[in-house]
């Protein structure tokens, strides 16, 4: 069987079984590293992707339910070498320290910020309840967050 | 053309009969799936996968959503992330859509279904308290055609069969019953509960509760509603005091499993608090209580 899915605007056709995770159909046969998958259970959030603009644990999402849907990582993030005014946040902010949870973290960011423009530290704080760093503390993940979208009106 | 390795093969159904009918063949290793969060974990449970799955996802009928009319009719395919965002509903739902918004995290919450949740009723399954409670019951498809089904019933086995496939949960929706849920986690969002405890009472117009039904999760293998915690609330008012005694009366109804996350006397533990909380949310028709 076969299945069809757009990957970061390109349609790709992956033959295998339905329960292959989209992590790994994303990581070893597409070649898109960026994601992570750490806990390979859900509940570190490494591996979060947009399914159809929805943030989703890559690991546990089925590659049968991925067919005839589009998926964004984060190398479809941003514009081609250019980022993101939260990427630039977290990078000029100090919220990247080893980077393993961040694309997990930007994924799930970014999907907050496309329904809320002007999202309250509470509404951050929520967004990446299930985006663990173990690196910084979350404080400058948050204040990056809050910046970015202050950015982005700009 | 990207090759996977094999694995379980997946056969999307187009239709609520074709799902019945291939899930009930008797000769087949076949189970339903829904959103995946239970099943892509199977192999770290140790448990078997079936050669084959059928999706459920573009079955029509399993995406109802109706609110009016005295019974909320929630189609099995309704994630938490939708439930979360049912926008006035009902307080007889309030439980319902606060476990939906507060279980696992973000990004299981978009894919993990209700039906899945009363399927695999793992314990700590948040919106499976939260249903009992409410009273729903089950709108089940199967080989003999579909049927209502007590949803304790469901969970327990007895009354459910090969190829049978949840519709909907049917959850009544009468005037002057309120409900709240609470769960208690190690950390602050997210995480299987250690416990939960969904409450839904119907006031009189003095506030006196007239029934109730209290439900908690993660305490046994399953969540299941407690009849003494529901008989120390009957024919008070839905204070803080009522609900610590309502919470004293579960423990002692409910037999705790151990656990990793928590010992089984701790779980016990902290029922009266919770069951504090909740019960006290009841007098506040908004339901929010205090912060």
């Amino acid at each position: 069987v076969s299945y069809l899915i757009e990957v970061n605007g390109s349609r790709r056709q992956v033959a295998g079984s339905g329960l292959t995770p989209l992590s790994a159909v994303l990581r070893d046969e597409l070649g898109l590293l960026g994601t992570k998958v750490a806990c390979g259970e859900g509940r570190c959030g490494s591996c979060t992707v947009l399914v159809d603009g929805a943030p989703v644990a890559s690991c546990l999402y089925p590659l049968a339910l991925a067919d005839g849907r589009s998926v964004t990582t984060i190398e479809g993030v941003g514009d081609g070498d250019e980022l993101t005014p939260l990427q630039r946040a977290l990078v000029e902010g100090g919220g990247v320290q080893c980077g393993l949870c961040t694309p997990g973290m930007v994924m799930s960011l970014t999907a907050l910020l496309a329904v809320d423009r002007r999202p309250g530290e509470q509404d951050v704080r929520e967004a990446l309840g299930g985006n663990v760093c173990r690196c910084t503390g979350y404080q400058k993940i948050v204040e990056a967050a809050l910046a970015a979208d202050g950015a982005d009106r700009a | 053309v990207a090759v996977l390795t094999p694995g379980p093969a997946v056969h999307a159904a187009r239709s609520l009969e074709e799902a019945v009918v291939l899930l009930s063949d008797p000769a087949g290793d076949v189970a339903a799936l829904a959103g995946g969060t239970w099943i892509m974990r199977a192999p770290l449970r140790d448990e078997r996968r079936h050669a084959l799955y059928v999706s459920l996802r573009g079955v029509p009928e399993l995406r109802a959503c109706e609110l009016g009319g005295g019974v909320a009719v929630l189609g099995a395919l309704l994630t938490h992330a939708e439930l979360a965002a049912l926008d006035g509903a009902p307080a007889a739902l309030r439980s319902l859509v606060e476990a939906a918004g507060r279980s696992a995290f973000p990004a299981v919450r978009t894919v993990a279904t209700l039906g899945g949740n009363v399927c695999s009723p793992f314990p700590e399954a948040d919106l499976v308290p939260a249903l009992l409670a409410a009273g729903a019951e089950l709108n089940v498809a199967g080989p003999d055609g579909g049927r209502t089904v007590d949803l304790a019933g469901f969970l327990e086995g007895t009354r459910r069969g090969p190829g049978d496939v949840v519709v909907a949960a049917r959850v009544p929706v009468p005037a002057g019953r309120r409900s709240a849920f609470e769960r208690l986690t190690v950390r602050g969002s997210g995480e299987y509960a250690i416990a939960s405890v969904a409450v839904s009472a119907d006031l009189d117009d003095d506030g006196a509760i007239v029934a109730a039904r209290v439900a908690y999760g993660g305490v046994e293998t399953t969540a299941r509603r407690s009849s003494a915690a529901e008989a120390a609330l009957r024919g008070g008012v839905p204070t803080a005091e009522a609900g610590y005694a309502a919470g004293r009366a579960a423990a002692a109804d409910l037999t705790a499993r151990e656990g990793l996350d928590a010992p089984g006397w701790y779980r016990l533990e902290v029922l009266p608090a919770l069951t504090r909380t909740a019960v006290a949310r009841l007098a506040d028709p908004d339901g929010r209580g205090e912060a």
